[in-house]
């Protein structure tokens, strides 16, 4: 335990001590970096560029997890679509999640709502080819037993098949929390004024060396911390899970 | 392919076939005014493309920056996540260092790494080293700590080496895993290599892309897309080949046999 902490620690000390006296405009001292951190982020940029990503990348994770969670569902429980978008599928997921960003930059401008949309489009295949796989995999005597007790549809899907489906759910999840992030930043990257990754990209532009790395450390305080608090709700909703497969391995 | 059915394909083919046709009839139709190309209109700019030997060499760059990037993940994470998985202190050591970059995606170290090396080959390389390090070091570690340890205090007990139980049980057994971090992370290189042209002036198909759509030449743009996603299903379909004949003799990749 204290290797796990110390070792950041040190590294940490390292940068600071090293970088305290650099004289390379890359990699300006760590004490200004943390200072012009709290000169941007708190809170002078808060509302302006901080609150506009974040809800694009709450609002536009959201939405594609709801539109993953419902498509998944439906090509479960109808399995003719899945054969016939089949390739479509896999080739959708074979183009760079990036890549699409410009189809529809073309088509409608750089406004939020595309931002938003673009985000939505790269983040929901993870989740929705999850919950497909997770449903699918539900065992056939959970099918049986619905049947031989008369549960209605509706209870099927939300009491039975969602629940043991969830923990692939949740795989999917993550990547698609990654989807989400990466897209962000990069619509703010590709023409945009407004937003962490468009400071980030025009701060190295203009060789503010010192405001690019608050960025960078922002965005990855931010990637990480949303990475953490996912995985904190995967370990309170599976707690039954969890607690079972150790069970398991146990025996 | 012996095992998907004819049904399957015939369902599929309609499914694309539909899907184009339902994209030509918008784009004449509802979406004439936009700048939404026909797909006959994407098609001879694509085969436009492919008789130009400037998409052959930003294809190629592109492909390189994401082999060579890869590559190099390939040996350091490889190695790495040997020493992390094998060596409990080492593991101890780094396991805070790899959570926390775990979640951080390359494109948020791009600028510095933009400002550093510039919009170069050699700035598209190290992303996609970054990017796909970190799966391959997790998931190699993952395998290492996985192995059968009787197979390694047998070794042990023949006499056999540290150096030589980590080439010769170890890494066989940690192999399966190590597919499957190079099956997650071939599609990373191909999207990074991208991005570092698209989003941060790096050469390649990124930056073809950059000029398509800078140019609004739309066609270009979707003819590049869909190349793209092409070139990704293909690196898919090889890895995978690749993969199930080079893994073949390994436990999990045998068919049962009753």
């Amino acid at each position: 335990m204290t290797l796990q902490i110390g070792v950041p620690v040190f590294i940490l000390a390292i940068w600071w001590a090293w970088s305290n006296s650099s004289s390379n405009p890359f990699f300006p001292p760590l004490s200004e970096i943390l200072v012009r951190f709290r000169e941007l982020w708190l809170f002078d940029k808060f509302l302006s560029d901080i609150v506009p990503s974040l809800s694009n990348l709450v609002i536009g994770f959201a939405i594609a997890v709801l539109l993953g969670v419902i498509l998944g569902l439906v090509f479960a429980l109808v399995p003719v679509l899945e054969e016939l978008l089949s390739p479509l599928i896999h080739f959708y997921r074979a183009v760079p999640s990036i890549a699409i960003i410009p189809v529809f930059i073309s088509l409608m401008g750089f406004g939020n709502e595309v931002r938003l949309l673009v985000i939505i489009l790269a983040a929901f295949p993870p989740t929705w080819i999850a919950t497909m796989d997770g449903i699918k995999a539900v065992e056939p005597q959970l099918h049986e037993v619905a049947k031989v007790f008369r549960i209605t549809n509706a209870e099927r899907v939300f009491g039975m098949f969602l629940p043991s489906a969830l923990p692939q759910i949740f795989t999917g999840l993550q990547a698609s929390l990654q989807f989400s992030f990466v897209v962000m930043i990069a619509t703010e990257m590709l023409g945009s004024s407004v937003g962490i990754g468009a400071m980030t990209i025009l701060a190295q532009q203009s060789f503010a060396s010192v405001d690019m790395w608050a960025g960078i450390v922002l965005l990855g305080v931010i990637g990480f911390l949303s990475n953490y608090l996912l995985g904190r709700l995967r370990a309170r909703v599976l707690s039954w899970y969890d607690k079972s497969k150790a069970l398991q391995l146990a025996a | 392919m012996s095992n998907v059915s004819s049904r399957k394909v015939a369902l599929g083919a309609a499914g694309l076939f539909m899907a184009v046709l339902a994209w030509y009839l918008i784009a004449l139709g509802p979406m004439r005014e936009s700048p939404l190309p026909a797909p006959t209109q994407v098609f001879s700019a694509m085969i436009a493309m492919v008789r130009d030997l400037a998409f052959w060499e930003s294809l190629g760059i592109t492909m390189l920056m994401a082999a060579k990037g890869f590559a190099w993940a390939l040996l350091v994470g490889v190695l790495l996540g040997m020493a992390i998985g094998w060596f409990g202190l080492v593991g101890k050591a780094l396991s805070f260092v790899v959570e926390f970059l775990k979640p951080i995606p390359p494109i948020v170290i791009m600028p510095l790494a933009i400002l550093v090396l510039g919009p170069t080959q050699r700035m598209g390389e190290f992303l996609v080293f970054y990017g796909c390090l970190l799966p391959i070091l997790y998931q190699t570690a993952a395998g290492v700590r996985e192995t059968d340890p009787v197979a390694i205090q047998t070794s042990r007990s023949y006499g056999v080496g540290t150096g030589e139980i980590l080439g010769r049980v170890v890494l066989p057994s940690a192999s399966a895993f190590i597919a499957t971090a190079i099956r997650t992370a071939i599609p990373i290189s191909l999207i990074v290599s991208v991005v570092a042209g698209l989003l941060g002036g790096g050469p390649g198909l990124g930056s073809e892309i950059q000029r398509a759509l800078s140019a609004n030449e739309t066609a270009d743009l979707y003819g590049l897309v869909l190349i793209l996603g092409a070139v990704g299903l293909l690196l898919q379909l090889l890895s995978g080949g690749i993969e199930s004949k080079v893994l073949s003799w390994h436990p999990s990749y045998r068919k049962l046999v009753h």
